[in-house]
């Protein structure tokens, strides 16, 4: 499997697409796009291993299943992810014959699309800084009352940031991926202790992935008893996640109701003193 | 009487939908989506190019929070316009003070409703889909993910244009709370699911007696203990590391590295493969 110009930048245009600063806006581009499961598909179909791509995809899904930008930090760029590193990871995968559904073709498509991810950050700040260019002539012309080049400000010139860098760096370096993967595998045996590792920190990532997510949802240690509910279903009781959310859904109601009853002292002690009044005209 | 259109109502919120960070920067953040889609509001209020320009530039002031449930405050924004066009005593500093006063409270809520629960719980399914490289676990994702997101979006952009400055008590009241309770107690056994589902960490470590015969497994012990025990495990490590600890995730992957390394090196990891 080789990348040829054509396959280069159509990556290269979903890169832009899928960033988090995107084009394709948050909700397709970021949330969808950007999303390795579904960058697996798109990369599948562009390299024409549709199985492949979707099966690393989901493997890579899972770090990131809760990459949350608060206020504009990020710790990886998803452009880089899905873009740069799963195609790396299929041409990997597909020269040594690794079976794709295995749990090390995932590891190193996850320790791939990582390290990728990591230095990736570097283009995400690159954009938001050449993009402050438009935003400082955007604050001029609305000044001056040019407002409709508010369109021009916000859909169009951005396009020169993500071709600076979203473009460029995922154009060159799938192009050249081929032999970045042939010097990996010359130089980095599958048994050597580097390799061993690699595919082990693959199959390690996931937890900081789930750890990133719970630390949205989980403040105290007392919480993490509803984390081991769910554990427990899928890995003891052979539920799937549909039931577990099912499940889940039903205690969120009863909970839900509980919280509310507890709103209501105060209505009710109302309701009750106004009985009273009734009773005393009586 | 002036009355927003319906047309311009739907531009509007088509461009916060898509153009809310098209041009992001670390200062202004999502501050030109906001005025790109409060041009078409202004645009229909007022007659004068100097009026549209006073009342637009309200809107340039630093606007960031959770975009999907923001698009709310969009709309409350819209509604006010049209309050303010009215002849109603609406000013810069009502409108500003909305606007700052909900994007915290909305952007707790939807990192961990939208992105930290909603989203999870789409792609933890969609993986599930995925088996054996099926399109039908990516399918499902954008299908559910953009139809129902864009519906959503939609709805809290219209009712807060409804409700205008009455909808801040909707969005932070305490039933609004009871709400976010609930959900994220369904997030949190969903992300437990998807703990036993998607993560795999096993040890190879074993100990043998001198004929090479195994006499203790360590995974299998684990297993009749409680089966996969390791990965929650690491989850719950790295979650410490996140947040008592305050590392970045970059420091915590590293530390895996350094796990990792140690780990293969004592035997307590390996993937046994070759070329």
């Amino acid at each position: 499997m080789t990348i040829n110009v054509v396959q280069a930048a159509l990556l290269g245009l979903c890169a832009c697409l899928s960033s988090m600063p995107g084009l394709g806006g948050t909700v397709f581009g970021n949330y969808t796009l950007g999303r390795p499961l579904i960058g697996g598909l798109v990369v599948g179909l562009i390299l024409g291993n549709v199985p492949m791509g979707i099966m690393l995809g989901a493997a890579v899904q899972i770090v990131y299943i809760a990459l949350v930008t608060p206020g504009g930090t990020i710790s990886a760029d998803v452009r880089a992810i899905s873009y740069i590193g799963l195609p790396l990871a299929m041409l990997y995968v597909s020269s040594t014959g690794l079976d794709p559904a295995s749990a090390e073709a995932g590891g190193f498509a996850v320790s791939m699309a990582a390290t990728v991810g990591t230095l990736g950050t570097v283009l995400f700040y690159g954009t938001a800084t050449i993009n402050l260019v438009w935003q400082h002539m955007g604050m001029a012309w609305v000044k001056q009352g040019k407002l409709k080049k508010l369109y021009l400000v916000d859909l169009v010139l951005p396009w020169i940031s993500h071709f600076i860098c979203s473009f460029i760096p995922t154009f060159i370096i799938c192009y050249f991926g081929s032999d970045m993967v042939q010097i990996i595998k010359d130089y980095l045996p599958m048994d050597g202790l580097a390799m061993k590792t690699l595919f082990t920190v693959g199959s390690l990532l996931p937890a900081v992935g789930v750890a990133i997510l719970l630390k949205q949802v989980v403040s105290k240690p007392k919480d993490f008893l509803t984390f081991f509910v769910g554990f427990t279903l899928c890995a003891c009781m052979g539920l799937n996640l549909i039931g577990c959310a099912i499940i889940g859904g039903f205690f969120a109601l009863i909970q839900y109701s509980i919280r509310t009853l507890s709103l209501r002292p105060a209505l009710a002690s109302v309701a009750v003193g106004a009985d009273d009044d009734d009773e005393e005209d009586i | 009487m002036k009355k927003l259109s319906r047309k311009a109502l739907n531009r509007s919120f088509l461009n916060w939908f898509y153009g809310h960070l098209t041009c992001f920067s670390q200062e202004h953040m999502q501050t030109f989506g906001y005025m790109l889609s409060m041009l078409p509001i202004v645009d229909e209020l007022y007659d004068s190019n100097e009026d549209k320009t006073k009342n637009l530039l309200t809107y340039s002031t630093f606007f960031n929070t959770e975009p999907q449930v923001g698009s709310v405050v969009v709309g409350i924004t819209a509604g006010m316009e049209e309050a303010r066009a009215n002849g109603e005593d609406v000013d810069d500093e009502t409108i500003n003070g909305i606007r700052a006063g909900l994007m915290g409270p909305l952007a707790g809520m939807g990192d961990s409703l939208v992105v930290g629960t909603l989203l999870p719980i789409l792609l933890g399914i969609a993986m599930g889909l995925s088996g054996g490289g099926s399109v039908l676990g990516p399918i499902f994702f954008i299908l559910v993910w953009n139809i129902g997101m864009f519906l959503i979006m939609r709805f809290l952009y219209f009712k807060g244009y409804e409700l205008g400055g009455k909808a801040v008590e909707y969005l932070v009241g305490e039933k609004a709370n009871a709400i976010r309770e609930a959900i994220i107690m369904l997030g949190t056994m969903v992300i437990g699911g998807v703990t036993a589902m998607w993560i795999n960490i096993e040890t190879s470590f074993q100990m043998l007696n001198s004929e090479g015969g195994v006499i203790v497994d360590l995974q299998s012990t684990l297993d009749s203990v409680y089966p996969k025990i390791l990965s929650p495990v690491f989850v719950i490590l790295c979650w410490y590391l996140l947040s008592k600890k305050r590392m970045s995730p970059v420091v915590v992957m590293l530390i895996l590295v350094a796990v990792a390394f140690v780990g293969v090196l004592v035997g307590f990891f390996d993937p046994k493969l070759t070329y």
